[in-house]
């Protein structure tokens, strides 16, 4: 599904990522852990589009040239990613938002688009899943909600969204472990044949409740070491100076 | 400009037989305006819109007389179509017809005025150019406990041969206590390259509403003046909502007299601006009693080289104890070569008040467009949907709910 070949990435001249490899299949799990500073931002930055790197190398998903794709277009072909730091914008009601995001979505795939009762009632589903507060649905995206209210409410749009691929960048931070789980729980939901996940994270913590297939060590803007489950729990015991 | 200024007064005063004290009224307008000309830079409150040189660049040469004894077309504008109303039709100055056929007819009474100034203070030479060549103006009286049950539009529009003029057009209104009125100014530019000068003038008896309107939508090459003067009585309230986007050059000023205690005025406007557009709003909020209020609130959104101007002045004398005056503007500028200049006035001579005010100027947030855009939204989409969350609160407002939906079905905003 994602095929990141010798992916290198400067920002301002300096180097960030450097021959960065990863392969992710239909269905698979992968978390990156790394320090702070160590590139996992500016990875899923670049695989969603943000603009202001200078980039080389390949990245290819289901075979087609990422870089040669827009950010919506990503979007589009079934891309998500969850931020770090959900963005507030003033004015923009989050149903609306929702519902233009999914039908800009559905348009561009040639899908029929959802009108507004049909729209409602998969939020409201949603949103009941993920114990999300129905009336926050009504008020200004991301205005005025809790740090954990905002993760909610990416996982929220990822459910709504279905992508092929989901990026999680931090998820799990700043979150109580009530909203970990429900967020994990979440994220479980969509784990089906074909939808794959890359787990951005500092901690393991979130590792306990969504089972990784793989498990990646980032540090300084390179994969040093790769390995299943139980390379999270390693790091956890060592912390990644003694890790390698 | 002299030479035509004088040729044109001198027809204007062959037109109708007026009476020696409307004549004097006339004159002594017209050589005030002959001696101070169009107001340019040097003076402090048009420092950001040299209307002289605004004229000189977009117009060219004017001419300042307008056949008011022939009938014009009014059959040839376009009504507004979505919202029942009364409207008021005003073509090269003069007002071709009023009609209130929502209304009972005993409520409101229209009166033909001849020429008496009103206002003593923050006179400029627009209102002397006004008095001298706009026809018998009219004043509109709204009797006591009266609300009109639909608004009024006035549209302010061209004959079809006019071109480089100078049109000038007064009308007086009255709230009587307890009156209300919703007045919408939409304009109608069918032709290019004129100068509209048009002088409102309102008095707000006790505990009536005023709420104007002013629509500036359609592109057109045409320079507008505005000007309200507003006196209010106790427990009144004026609302004034300027949506300020399609001229060449549109200056909206809104003078306002709070001398009843608990008046409020509220003024608020969006400028949403194209080209060199180059539009103003200059307020004066003069706070002259006890326990007075008001509120403004200006929202920009600037694209190419176009240019936004916000003067906005809060007057507290030393009577006005318990003044509440804010005021706010933000702007989010588009281009590199857009512009937006505010300058707050704060003039305050009473202790006991509370008065603030605000500005910020800034890009569109590029990270918000690619949050937008990471969700599936083209880059013209997202800033369309970030632009409108912008401008939402401004709108939001409007206190009339079917004023603020044809207004956010003007802009686009969706909900």
């Amino acid at each position: 599904m994602l095929k990141i070949n010798n992916l290198s990435a400067k920002i301002d001249n300096k180097s960030i990522l450097q021959d960065f490899k990863l392969e992710i299949n239909p269905g698979e799990v992968h978390a990156i852990m790394g320090p702070n500073g160590s590139g996992k931002s500016t990875l899923s930055n670049i695989l969603s589009g943000k603009k202001g790197y200078d980039v080389t190398g390949e990245v290819l998903f289901e075979n087609s040239d990422l870089f040669s794709l827009e950010t919506e277009e990503r979007a589009h072909k079934g891309i998500f990613l969850a931020f770090q730091y959900p963005l507030e914008i003033p004015g923009v009601n989050t149903n609306v938002f929702l519902k233009t995001s999914l039908n800009a979505i559905k348009k561009a795939r040639g899908e029929k688009e959802l009108d507004a009762i049909q729209f409602l009632k998969l939020v409201k589903e949603k949103a009941k899943e993920l114990k999300f507060d129905e009336e926050k649905l009504g008020r200004q995206l991301n205005v005025g909600f809790s740090g954990g209210e905002k993760k909610k409410n990416e996982i929220l749009q990822m459910s709504i969204l279905n992508p092929k691929l989901s990026i999680l960048d931090e998820t799990d931070s700043g979150l109580d472990i009530d909203a970990l789980k429900t967020v994990a729980d979440g994220v479980n939901a969509l784990r089906k044949k074909n939808n794959s996940f890359l787990i951005i994270t500092h901690y393991q913590r979130l590792l306990e409740y969504i089972k990784p297939d793989f498990v990646h060590v980032l540090m300084n803007g390179k994969i040093i070491k790769s390995g299943g489950p139980d390379l999270a729990l390693e790091l956890e015991k060592k912390g990644y100076e003694n890790i390698n | 400009m002299e030479e035509q200024l004088k040729i044109d007064f001198e027809k204007k005063l062959k037109d109708f037989s007026y009476s020696d004290q409307e004549k004097k009224f006339k004159e002594t307008n017209f050589k005030e305006f002959l001696k101070q000309g169009f107001p340019n830079r040097k003076l402090e409150s048009w420092k950001f819109s040299d209307l002289n040189q605004i004229i000189k660049s977009n117009i060219g040469e004017l001419t300042f007389y307008n056949d008011y004894k022939k009938e014009n077309q009014i059959d040839k504008i376009q009504l507004i179509s979505d919202l029942e109303h009364n409207k008021l039709i005003v073509i090269d100055g003069k007002i071709e017809k009023i009609d209130f056929k929502f209304e009972e007819k005993d409520k409101i009474e229209v009166l033909v005025e001849q020429g008496e100034e009103t206002i003593k203070e923050n006179i400029n030479s627009l209102i002397n150019l006004n008095n001298a060549f706009s026809n018998k103006f009219c004043k509109i009286i709204i009797k006591k406990n009266y609300s009109l049950k639909k608004p009024l539009v006035i549209y302010h529009s061209t004959n079809k041969n006019t071109q480089s003029k100078n049109t000038n057009s007064r009308i007086d209104f009255k709230l009587e206590e307890n009156a209300c009125l919703r007045l919408i100014d939409i304009f109608k530019d069918n032709t290019e390259k004129n100068f509209l000068n048009i002088y409102y003038n309102f008095e707000l008896d006790k505990s009536s509403i005023l709420k104007n309107y002013k629509i500036d939508k359609s592109i057109n090459n045409n320079v507008k003046y505005s000007y309200n003067n507003v006196k209010q009585e106790a427990n009144s309230i004026s609302e004034t909502f300027i949506l300020s986007s399609g001229s060449k050059f549109f200056k909206n000023e809104i003078n306002c007299n709070l001398q009843g205690q608990h008046s409020s005025a509220f003024v608020n406007g969006i400028f949403d601006l194209d080209d060199e557009n180059h539009h103003e709003i200059k307020s004066n909020i003069n706070h002259l009693v006890e326990n007075t209020k008001s509120y403004q609130l200006v929202k920009s959104v600037l694209e190419k080289k176009s240019k936004a101007v916000y003067q906005g002045k809060i007057f507290v004398s030393s009577e006005a104890q318990k003044t509440d005056g804010y005021q706010l503007s933000n702007a989010i500028l588009l281009s590199e070569n857009s512009e937006f200049n505010a300058k707050p006035e704060l003039e305050i001579y009473a202790d006991d008040v509370k008065c603030s005010h605000g500005s910020s100027s800034g890009s569109l947030d590029e990270n918000s467009i690619f949050y937008l855009m990471s969700r599936g939204l083209n880059y013209k989409e997202a800033k369309k949907l970030l632009i409108n969350g912008f401008l939402l609160d401004v709108i939001e407002k409007i206190t009339d709910e079917e004023i603020k939906n044809l207004i956010k079905n003007l802009l686009g905003v969706k909900e």
